[in-house]
C-alpha cells in the first residue's frame, strides 16, 4: 500500500474521481499526513469554486445562432416550434451537404490519403475510422444517387416532409398510438402541429429500428454495419440491489412468512422515467411491492383502537387461474392535515456538482417550495446543504415565514463534491436541537444517492443513520436525476432510518409526495410494522409473496421488539399479494417431497387445521413513541370468488404486480400477457381521482411497445 | 391521463436535450474548432445522428454520448479544413479564429464573461477537460471516453488546470461556495 500518490491522483480524489484500491490507497495517505488533507481540501474547494464560475450566468443568453431552435425554456406546448424550425433548418443543411457530396466524396472515399488530425491529443485513439461505429465521419461518401437526386430535385419543403413523414397520407388516418391520446390529453394544446402524431410515430420506429429507410439524408448512410454510435454502457453508473424473486414455498415445511411493510414507492417513477425515456428498466430497478403501493387504494378506515385497519381478500389469481391471490392490505388512519402535529423538519439538501442539472436541483427547490406552502407557524423549518462542505443556510424558521424559506430554497446553488456523510450529521443534530416532544421530527433529505467524498462506505452511512434513527428523528429520501443515481443507497438510508422513500422524476410526483399524501408522509403513526402469516397446510399446498424481496423478515423477528421494520404514515394504504397454490395441487416448488423425519413427527395438524381457515394473518406494531409492539390477529377463509368477483383495488392491485412481474420477466408470469394485463388493469380503473391509473395503463403500453 | 402526470414522449425528449445542451455543445465544438460556422455545423450534425440513433442513446444521461459524437464531428471539420487548405496543423488555431471575429460569438456561448476569462488562461487541452468537467459535469471516466485521452491523462490534465487557476480561485472568499 506504499505506492507514491501522485499530486493528480490527490486531486481526482478530492473530486470523488478514484476507486477501488486506488481510492483506497490515497484515502490511507491522506488520513496519515495533515499536509495531504490540507491538498484535498484546497483541490474540492478549488473544484468548488471553478465550478460555480463556470456555469454562474450572468447575462441572459445571447441568441447567437441563425437557427432559432433555443427558445427559453419553453412551458410544455411551446416545445413543438423550436423542433420543427429545428428539423427546418436540418434539412437545409442536409440539403447543402447532399449538393456538396459529390465533388467531396471521390478524396473522403480514400483512407489513407487522410492528413492527421488537426488536434492535439492522442490523434490515433480519437480520429475516426471507417470501422468504428462510434464516429461513422465518412458516412457521406457513402451517399446513394436516390437521395441526392431527390434532395436536388425538389423543393426543401418536399424534402422536410419526406424525412420525416414518408408515409403522410396514410398517416393522417391511422392510428396515432399514444401520440392521439397524448395530444387528446390536452397537454399538447397546440393546434398549430399537423403532423405531430407522424412525427411521434416516425421517431418511434426510428427507435425501433423497423422504420421504412425513408431517405438517405436523416436514416444516414446505408452502411455495410448499421450500428449505431454505441455509447459504453459504463456511462450510466445508476446501481440498484440485487433482486431475487421470492419463490414458492410450501406450506407444511414453511408454515410462516414473515415480512416488514414497505410504504416507499420509488420504484413507481424511476421505472416510468426509463419508460417515458422509451427503455425498459432493469429488472433490479423494479421492486413490486413498490409499484403496488405507489397507488391509494380505497381501504376502510380503522374503527377500533389500532391506528390501521386489516383487510383480506382473496380471489382467482389471473395469470394462473388454478391459483389464488391473497391480498393483505393495511389502511392508516387518517389526520385531519388542519390538525396536523407541530413539526421539526431539516431539509437536508445535496448541492454538489452531480446535482447542477435541470432535473435535479431545480426540481429539488420547486418540489421543497410546494411543501413550505403547506406549513403553518406551529412547524419549523431548518435548511442544512452539502457538497464538499456542509452548512446551515437557513436557521430554524417557521411556516408563516414564507418569504424566508423560498428565499433561502431560491439562493441554493450546486458545485462540488459531495459528502453526504457530515451533511447528515449536522443536519440530524439541528433535528435534535429542535426536538418537538409529541410532534413530527424528520430530517428530508433530497440528493441523487451519488455520494463520493468523507462518509462515502455505505456501511458507514447506514451505520450513522441507524444510530440517528433511535433518537426519535423519522427519515424521508427523495431521491432524483438520472444517469448516476444511487438506488440501493438511498433504500437502505429509508429502510434504516425510520423513513420513507421516494423518487421525485416531475412536479407532478413531488405534488403527490408532498402535498397530497403530505400527512402520510410527515406524521408517522406506527412503527415497526410486520406481518406474519400462518398458512394452513390443510387448505394450502404452497405459497409466494409477491414482492417485497428486501424486506424479508425471519420468522423469530415477529416477535422481536428490537427488530427494525417498517413504518405507516396517516392514511397511507400498504398492500401485499400472496399467489397461493389451493392443498391438492402438486407441489409448487417442483421439488421431490422431503423424507419424514426419524426423530420428531411434523405431520402432526392441529384440531384447528380443520377449522376451514386458510391462514392467520398476524401483525405487530409500535406506537411511533413507543418501544413495545402491540399484536392484531385476522383469519382467513377462502370464500372461492373468482377473479372478475373481487373488487376494482383488489384487481387493479393485482395488475400491478403484473405489471412488475413482466417487467422483471418473471419466471412466475409465463403464459401472461401484456394484453390480458391492460385488460386487467383497465377493468380495475375505479374513480381513479388524480388520474395515477389512467396512467398506469400508458404506462403498460409503452412497455408492451418496448418489449416486443 | 392525468394532465400533470403526462408522460413525456419522445419528441419532447429530443426537444429538452436540444434545448438543454445545444449550447454546451456549440461552445464545446468552439474549443476545438474555434470557427463558430464550422462549430455550428458540428453540433448540427450532432444533433441529426441523435435523431438516428435515439433507441441507443441513454435517455437519462444523453450528454456523453452527445460530446463523444460532437467531437468527432468537430475533428473533421478540422481535418477537412487541414485538408482542403492544406494548412500545417500547427497554424490552425490561429488561423480559424482569424476568419470568424469570434469574441461576441464566444463571449455569448460562455455562461458569463467571467467563464470565459478563466478558461482563455488554460492551454487548449485544458479547456476542453475542464469544460466537460466542470461545466458539463462529466466523470474523468466519461470524458476519457469522449476525448479518447487516458483516464490518468484527463486527471492529470485537470490536476494541471486547477493548479494554474489556483491564486483566480482562492482570491473568492471561502463562503463563497454554498
Amino acid at each position: 500500500m506504499n505506492m507514491k500518490i501522485e499530486d493528480w491522483q490527490v486531486t481526482a480524489f478530492a473530486l470523488g474521481e478514484l476507486s477501488g484500491d486506488e481510492a483506497q490507497a490515497v484515502a490511507v495517505a491522506v488520513a496519515a499526513d495533515p499536509a495531504l488533507r490540507q491538498q484535498v481540501e484546497d483541490a474540492r474547494r478549488r473544484a468548488g469554486v471553478l465550478t460555480e464560475r463556470l456555469t454562474k450566468e450572468e447575462a441572459p443568453p445571447v441568441q447567437v445562432s441563425p437557427v432559432p431552435f433555443r427558445q427559453p425554456a419553453p412551458p410544455a406546448p411551446a416545445w413543438v416550434r423550436p423542433w420543427f424550425t429545428w428539423i427546418g433548418a436540418a434539412a437545409c443543411i442536409m440539403i447543402v451537404s447532399a449538393l456538396m457530396l459529390p465533388s467531396l466524396s471521390s478524396s473522403r472515399m480514400s483512407p489513407s490519403s487522410r492528413p492527421p488530425m488537426a488536434l492535439d491529443g492522442p490523434a490515433s485513439k480519437t480520429s475516426p475510422t471507417l470501422g468504428d461505429p462510434r464516429v461513422s465521419s465518412d458516412w457521406k461518401g457513402d451517399f446513394t444517387g436516390p437521395t441526392v437526386s431527390l434532395a436536388t430535385g425538389e423543393g426543401e419543403e418536399v424534402v422536410e416532409r419526406a424525412i420525416f413523414f414518408p408515409e403522410a397520407k396514410e398517416a393522417d388516418q391511422n392510428e396515432g398510438a399514444d401520440y392521439d391520446g397524448y395530444l387528446a390529453g390536452g397537454r399538447a394544446s397546440s393546434t398549430a402541429a399537423p403532423g405531430l402524431d407522424r412525427m411521434g410515430r416516425r421517431l418511434r420506429e426510428l427507435r425501433r429500428g423497423d422504420a421504412p429507410p425513408a431517405v438517405g439524408v436523416v436514416v444516414g448512410p446505408p452502411r455495410p454495419d448499421p450500428a449505431p454510435p454505441q455509447p459504453d454502457i459504463a456511462y450510466n453508473t445508476e446501481s440498484y440491489p440485487n433482486i431475487v424473486e421470492n419463490a414458492f414455498l410450501s406450506a407444511k415445511e414453511n408454515p410462516l412468512s414473515t415480512f416488514s411493510i414497505d410504504v416507499d414507492t420509488a420504484s413507481y417513477a424511476n421505472v416510468r422515467r426509463f419508460l417515458t425515456g422509451g427503455m425498459l428498466p432493469p429488472a433490479d430497478a423494479v421492486r413490486i411491492e413498490e409499484l403496488i403501493n405507489y397507488f391509494s387504494y380505497d381501504y376502510a378506515q380503522p374503527t377500533d383502537e389500532h391506528p390501521f385497519a386489516v383487510h383480506l381478500e382473496m380471489a382467482a389469481c389471473p395469470w394462473k387461474s388454478d391459483h389464488r391471490l391473497l391480498r393483505v392490505a393495511l389502511k392508516g388512519r387518517e389526520i385531519d392535515v388542519a390538525k396536523r402535529p407541530p413539526s421539526n423538519l431539516v431539509f437536508l439538501l445535496d448541492v454538489s456538482g452531480s446535482m447542477n442539472q435541470p432535473n435535479k436541483l431545480p426540481l429539488v427547490k420547486s418540489a421543497l417550495s410546494l411543501l413550505a406552502d403547506q406549513l403553518t407557524e406551529n412547524d419549523r423549518v431548518s435548511m442544512v446543504v452539502y457538497a464538499g462542505a456542509s452548512g446551515l443556510v437557513l436557521p430554524p424558521t417557521t411556516g408563516d415565514h414564507r418569504a424566508a424559506i423560498r428565499n433561502a430554497l431560491e439562493q441554493l446553488s450546486a458545485g462540488g463534491s459531495t459528502n453526504g456523510g457530515s451533511g447528515i450529521q449536522l443536519a440530524y443534530s439541528i433535528a435534535m436541537q429542535n426536538f418537538v416532544e409529541g410532534g413530527t421530527n424528520r430530517v428530508i433529505l433530497a440528493t441523487d444517492g451519488d455520494w463520493n467524498v468523507g462518509v462515502t462506505n455505505q456501511g458507514d452511512l447506514v451505520r450513522l443513520i441507524e444510530e440517528k434513527a433511535k433518537s426519535g428523528i423519522f427519515l424521508s429520501v427523495l431521491g432524483f436525476g438520472t444517469g448516476n443515481y444511487k438506488d440501493d443507497t438511498m433504500e437502505q438510508l429509508a429502510d434504516k432510518g425510520n423513513g420513507n422513500y421516494a423518487y421525485i422524476d416531475t412536479l407532478a410526483e413531488a405534488r403527490k409526495v408532498l402535498v397530497e399524501q403530505m400527512a402520510g408522509t410527515l406524521c408517522t403513526i406506527a412503527k415497526d410494522v410486520k406481518i406474519q402469516i400462518e398458512f394452513n397446510p390443510a387448505r394450502v399446498a404452497g405459497y409466494r409473496l409477491i414482492g417485497y424481496e428486501n424486506r424479508l423478515l425471519a420468522k423469530e423477528d415477529f416477535n422481536d421488539d428490537k427488530k427494525d421494520a417498517g413504518e405507516i404514515g396517516a392514511g397511507h394504504t400498504v398492500t401485499a399479494l400472496y399467489e397461493v397454490v389451493p392443498a391438492g395441487l402438486p407441489r409448487p416448488d417442483g421439488k421431490p417431497p422431503v423424507d419424514p423425519l426419524k426423530y420428531q413427527d411434523s405431520n402432526t395438524l392441529t384440531p384447528a387445521a380443520e377449522n376451514g381457515e386458510l391462514c392467520t394473518v398476524k401483525l405487530r406494531y409500535k406506537a411511533p413513541a413507543s418501544d413495545t409492539s402491540t399484536l392484531m390477529e385476522v383469519p382467513l377463509r377462502d370464500e372461492h370468488e373468482r377473479f372478475d368477483e373481487a373488487s376494482e383495488d383488489f384487481r387493479f392491485a393485482a395488475s400491478v404486480a403484473g405489471y412488475g412481474m413482466l417487467l422483471r420477466r418473471s419466471e412466475y408470469a409465463k403464459g401472461f400477457t401484456w394484453d390480458a394485463l391492460s385488460e386487467i388493469a383497465a377493468g380495475g380503473l375505479g374513480a381513479d381521482k388524480n388520474g395515477y391509473r389512467a396512467e398506469f395503463i400508458e404506462m403498460v403500453k409503452k412497455a408492451k411497445t418496448l418489449s416486443r | 391521463m392525468a394532465p400533470e402526470t403526462a408522460t413525456l414522449p419522445e419528441a419532447e425528449w429530443f426537444a429538452e436535450v436540444v434545448r438543454d445542451l445545444e449550447r454546451p455543445l456549440l461552445r464545446y465544438a468552439f474549443t476545438l474548432i474555434r470557427d463558430y460556422d464550422r462549430a455550428k455545423d458540428a453540433v448540427q450534425e450532432t444533433f441529426l445522428e441523435l435523431v438516428k440513433c435515439t433507441a441507443s442513446v441513454d435517455h437519462g444521461r444523453p450528454a456523453p454520448w452527445l460530446f463523444t459524437v460532437c467531437r468527432a464531428r468537430s475533428v473533421d471539420r478540422v481535418r477537412k479544413e487541414s485538408r482542403m487548405k492544406a494548412l500545417p496543423t500547427a497554424d490552425l488555431a490561429e488561423r480559424a479564429s482569424s476568419v470568424a471575429p469570434p469574441d461576441t460569438a464566444v463571449l455569448a456561448l460562455e455562461a458569463s464573461a467571467e467563464a470565459a476569462r478563466l478558461l482563455g488562461l488554460l492551454p487548449e487541452r485544458e479547456q476542453e477537460v475542464v469544460r466537460l468537467k466542470f461545466q458539463e459535469g462529466l466523470s474523468y471516466k466519461e470524458i476519457a471516453d469522449v476525448t479518447g485521452h487516458s483516464v490518468s491523462h484527463v486527471g492529470v490534465m485537470i490536476h494541471y488546470a486547477i493548479q494554474r487557476l489556483r491564486k483566480e480561485l482562492d482570491a473568492v472568499p471561502q463562503g463563497a461556495l454554498r
